[in-house]
């Protein structure tokens, strides 16, 4: 190791997490170096050409939840969006639908002829969901206190949610904290009587997590999925346009980004890190090293068993990953019809949602527990296509299926036995409901919970670095014992967590990479 | 209107923690009633001869949460309470082994060994851990919960002593305990051990009586809330009560008579009778009313809400809170009594293993898979099972000779997706005793009578909503200060002079005794009395 580091800091991971990280510590003057595995930055935030001339999103679909603090970081590059008028869609295999728009009344009206009780208990619903999203968000943008140290600046700033909290009034504070831990369909129960809504909700409710709607914990992921209102928003040119702004605004504020370096591991002397081995073992010496990588991967695989405490140790090895989607991208020659919105493909502009009830989504979850693909899947549909032609050749369409569930563990089989099954299952599952889809179908592209872990280095495939159960959030998450973005005395210090894994945890928010960047600087002023 | 006669207090449901209550206000010197429907007191917590000469705890079957401090207070051991332990539980299994866990902790790690060292040896400090984690929860059950959204300064300070009691335990018994009250019973042993059987077993205490599987985020919770019993000063043990659960119920009737309380049977209250928003008495179903001070419910949440007061009397969001209240209940209870004593294939013979529990729960999976099918309204047909011989430790509860055996059952959920228990009681049961030949193959030709109660059973014949054993699941959204609704957890009600102390509040079910407790403090607090 020579006297001088290469770098300020070092950011394992070119994800949207590792790149919003970069940005934020160039800014203050920090050099910095973003180590990217594969050939473009992006992560689980990346456009790709998976099918020549269809541009799919590979991981995030959308930007509903990145938070205006995390858009204002963009100067010169920011995205650009396109709001839809749908939030989703639900087909009915009896050619009815459910529709949320934008607007609360247009869909409480829609609503009203499924049940009038349930199109009023829509509006008492949205108002909820809103006001709890948005105390949940202002969870997101703090980081959580630990039990051993708390500057007294967070402390403040827990104190202020405290009083905002009491401030909802006695009766939705109390309601807030029951519904938390609900179950997602409890909470859905609660307000409405059509199965064909609460399965939609059930599809949110379920995100990143194994297990079904009735587990305790998923409404907490209805809320989170809802953090950014009820506001869908498309990013013209992909998702991926949000990552390569940030590696832009980065690189203008002196960041170096590699791509197609990939670490090896991570540089320990004397209970600190300082620095990280490329595979080919090239080493770069950083004072702060921030991972963007997931903690199974950052802690056992790069850091080493040798660097934790035996009890940190135990810890990370009973992380649960816990993989449970898997994505279908196709090429269509065209656009699909559904039976359900003949006539009204401005229907179709949001998540398309195949999740018929409650017990549907129970169901599915049923088969991915004791280890097997869901016969009936919960699936959610995307044609960004529809809204901007830059994806896809003039007239044809790409459509993404994000397929639950889709267990990391099989019980007796393998996902590259199981590939193409998982595609056909995709595929005719949708085409219940709309036909016309096998005719169009040119190409498709199965990405496999094996296959995120493998292509984009998931561990377990676990999309959201984790599990977001209610034992792995705040200052659970990843693991007992984090202070903030970095584990406590008990490990090497200098070594942050800025990805999914971190808190708040997973989808396009920009927040872990924007907490651990913040606590980076603090702690090395 | 003639008035009969006055009273202090009438508590309205005669089930133990309707007694406890009634013998705290009677202690301090409060004239009190306790009007029970049945022509038996104790509610669940009731033996009764089902069949000449064999006795049977109908619905709650072992005791060990009993608050220490009531037994005391009580004196409920003069009153005629005797505990006999019940030390072990085995865990057959249908390749013919088992897993033995006793009394002495030698055959408890040989028997674990077999499958797995290193879990014999993590069974020590799991056992060890619980331990510490029971007793530090422990306070909870002992306070009244506090109202997070008031300013009064007593509430601020409840919450402070609250939070300071937590951070006492230390970092690591904070972290245990986070996990205990976010994951599923079965991930947080599965951190501990990695023989499923040995998992399958411990994780079943954290769905008992309750609508959650092994693997359902939650029901670590429920493992912990029975971790926290205690008897004779001894934590995490299990025991009956001499003469079955009834004798729980009848030395507290004996203790609370001793104290002034008057106790009348085959009174059916039909309503609680308000006069300007406060309330003066209860109606008789036979047209009797009755007037008293205040009126304590010792009944579920439903009941005291929304069938015992007009809900016009009651602000309407907590009708609605009430209504919505998750009380169905999922487990349901085979009694059999039996010529003689049957023999476990795994293990023949009429060993220790015999006066313990036997457990049927081979593999989580196996456990899961019943809770799958209840989810869609069936009842298990290869259920988990709680079993017990009661006879076999208590003599008198059965002719010489004879045996009683317990079954508790799970999954059998309240709401059926086909048909009615009426229609499917006798097919419950088949499947509940086709499960226990599997393991038994001699007690089929021993059964002399077999009582199968539903969910349904349990609500028909002692009123509890839903027929849900602890009035009221034990989830996070139903505990504490939400128990059994937001803003109501500290015992009192919207119509002034009613109260509740029954399992639907906090701390909730089991025959701890401790909402009965609680709501006597809160009750004679406001009569300008301490309890004594």
């Amino acid at each position: 190791m020579s006297a001088q580091a290469n770098y300020d800091a070092i950011v394992i991971g070119g994800g949207h997490n590792g790149l919003v990280s970069a940005l934020v510590l160039a800014r203050a003057g920090r050099r910095v170096l973003v180590l990217e595995r594969r050939s473009q930055v992006g992560g689980a935030a990346s456009t790709e050409e998976l099918i020549p001339g269809f541009r799919f999103n590979t991981g995030a679909p959308n930007a509903n939840l990145l938070p205006p603090d995390v858009f204002s970081l963009f100067r010169k590059h920011p995205p650009s969006f396109i709001q839809p008028e749908v939030m989703s869609f639900a087909p009915q295999l009896d050619e009815s639908a459910v529709t949320i728009w934008r607007s609360t009344e247009r869909t409480a009206m829609e609503l009203a002829t499924h049940s009038a009780n349930d199109a009023r208990a829509y509006w008492e619903y949205a108002r909820q969901l809103e006001r709890f999203s948005g105390v949940l968000s202002k969870m997101a943008h703090l980081r959580p206190p630990s039990l051993t140290e708390n500057p007294a600046r967070l402390l403040r700033g827990w104190a202020r949610l405290a009083l905002d909290l009491r401030r909802l009034g006695g009766r939705d504070m109390m309601d807030f904290m029951r519904v938390l831990p609900m179950g997602a369909a409890t909470w859905l129960n609660e307000h409405f009587e059509t199965d064909a809504i609460k399965g939609l909700y059930a599809a949110y409710a379920t995100t990143g997590v194994m297990q079904g709607p009735r587990a305790s914990g998923t409404a907490f992921m209805l809320l989170y999925q809802h953090m950014g209102g009820l506001q869908p928003r498309v990013v013209v040119g992909g998702v991926g346009t949000v990552s390569a702004g940030l590696a832009a605004e980065a690189q203008e504020h002196g960041a170096e980004i590699r791509t197609d370096a990939s670490v090896a591991r991570i540089l320990v002397k004397d209970g600190k890190v300082y620095g990280v081995e490329l595979e080919g073992g090239e080493q770069l010496t950083a004072r702060q090293v921030l991972s963007n990588a997931d903690p199974y991967t950052t802690y056992i695989k790069l850091l080493g068993a040798a660097q934790l405490q035996p009890r940190m140790y135990r810890r990370l090895r009973s992380l649960k990953l816990r993989g449970s989607s898997a994505t279908v991208h196709f090429a269509l020659s065209g656009l699909p019809q559904f039976l359900a919105a003949v006539g009204q493909p401005d229907r179709l502009q949001g998540d398309i949602i195949i999740s018929p009830s409650l017990d549907y989504a129970e169901q599915a979850y049923d088969d991915a527990k004791h280890g097997r693909l869901s016969a009936k899947p919960v699936m959610i549909a995307r044609i960004p296509s529809l809204q901007d032609s830059t994806l896809a050749p003039a007239r044809k369409h790409t459509l993404s299926v994000t397929v639950r569930y889709a267990p990391y563990a099989l019980a007796d089989s393998d996902w590259d036995a199981e590939r193409e099954r998982l595609g056909d299952l995709a595929l005719d599952t949708l085409a219940e409901y709309a036909p016309n889809l096998r005719t169009l179908v040119e190409a498709r592209h199965v990405i496999t919970p094996l296959d995120y872990e493998r292509d984009y280095g998931l561990a377990g495939g676990s999309e959201m670095h984790g599990q977001m159960g209610l034992d792995q959030l705040l200052l659970q998450r990843p693991i007992p014992g984090v202070i903030g973005h970095r584990l406590g005395k008990h490990a090497p210090q200098g070594l942050y967590i800025c990805g999914a894994g971190g808190h708040p945890g997973g989808g396009l928010t920009g927040l872990p990479g924007l907490l651990a960047a913040r606590q980076a600087l603090e702690e090395r002023a | 209107m003639a008035k009969q006669q006055h009273y202090d207090a009438i508590v309205i449901g005669g089930g133990h923690n309707g007694l406890v209550n009634a013998a705290y206000l009677s202690r301090a010197g409060l004239k009190t009633l306790v009007l029970e429907q049945r022509h038996i007191l104790g509610g669940a917590t009731v033996s009764e001869e089902i069949y000449p000469g064999f006795k049977f705890s109908v619905f709650s079957y072992v005791v060990s949460l009993m608050r220490p401090e009531i037994i005391r207070e009580l004196q409920l051991v003069r009153h005629g309470l005797t505990m006999l332990p019940l030390e072990s539980t085995i865990t057959p299994l249908p390749d013919g082994r088992y897993i033995y866990r006793g009394p002495d902790s030698a055959a408890t790690f040989r028997s674990i060994s077999q499958f797995s060292t290193r879990d014999a040896e993590a069974y020590r400090e799991y056992s060890y851990a619980m331990y510490h984690m029971a007793k530090a929860v422990k306070y909870i059950l002992g306070i009244r919960p506090p109202d997070p959204t008031s300013f009064h300064p007593r509430e601020l300070m409840a919450l402070l002593k609250l939070g300071k009691h937590f951070l006492s335990l230390g970092e690591e018994n904070i972290y245990t305990l986070a996990k205990l009250m976010t994951m599923s019973s079965a991930d947080f042993l599965e951190e501990w051990f990695e023989t499923d059987p040995l998992v399958a077993t411990l994780s079943a205490s954290g769905i008992i009586g309750t609508f959650l599987g092994p693997r359902s985020p939650g029901s670590a919770y429920v493992l912990l809330h029975h971790y926290m019993g205690e008897i004779d000063g001894v934590f995490r043990a299990w025991g009956f009560a001499r003469g079955g659960t009834g004798g729980v119920a009848e030395a507290i009737a004996s203790s609370a008579r001793a104290l002034g309380a008057e106790l009348r049977t085959e009174a059916r209250v039909a309503h609680v009778i308000t006069r300007n928003g406060r309330a003066v008495g209860v109606a008789l179903q036979n047209g009797e009313e009755i007037y008293a001070k205040r009126i304590i419910s010792s009944l579920d949440p439903k009941l005291t809400f929304l069938k015992l007061v007009d809900q016009n009397e009651l602000p309407s969001d907590l009708v609605q809170r009430v209504s919505k209240f998750d009380s169905y209940g999922s487990s349901g209870k085979v009694n059999l009594a039996l010529d003689g004593m049957p023999e476990l294939s795994c293990l023949p013979g009429y060993g220790e293993h015999m006066r313990g529990a036997i457990s049927i729960s081979p593999s989580v999976n196996y456990i899961e898979r019943a809770y799958d099918e209840a989810k869609y309204g069936r009842f298990a047909k290869k259920p988990y099972i709680d079993i017990i011989l009661p006879s076999a430790i208590d003599p008198g509860m059965a002719p010489p000779g004879k045996h009683v055996m317990s079954c508790f059952v799970q999954y059998a959920p309240y709401q059926l997706a086909e048909g009615d228990w009426n229609s499917q009681r006798e097919a419950f049961g088949d499947a509940v005793v086709n499960t226990l030949s599997e393991y038994m193959p001699n007690l089929k030709n021993m059964i002399l009578h077999r009582q199968v109660l539903s969910p349904w059973d349990i609500e028909q014949t002692i009123g509890m909503s839903g027929g849900n054993i602890f009035q009221g699941e034990l989830s996070l959204s139903q505990l504490f200060f939400l128990r059994p609704a937001p803003g109501w957890a500290q015992y009192r009600t919207p119509i002034a002079n009613y109260y509740q102390c029954g399992s639907g509040t906090h701390p909730g079910g089991g025959i701890t005794g401790a909402p009965g407790r609680l709501a006597a403090i809160e009750i004679l607090k406001d009569a300008g009395k301490v309890l004594a």
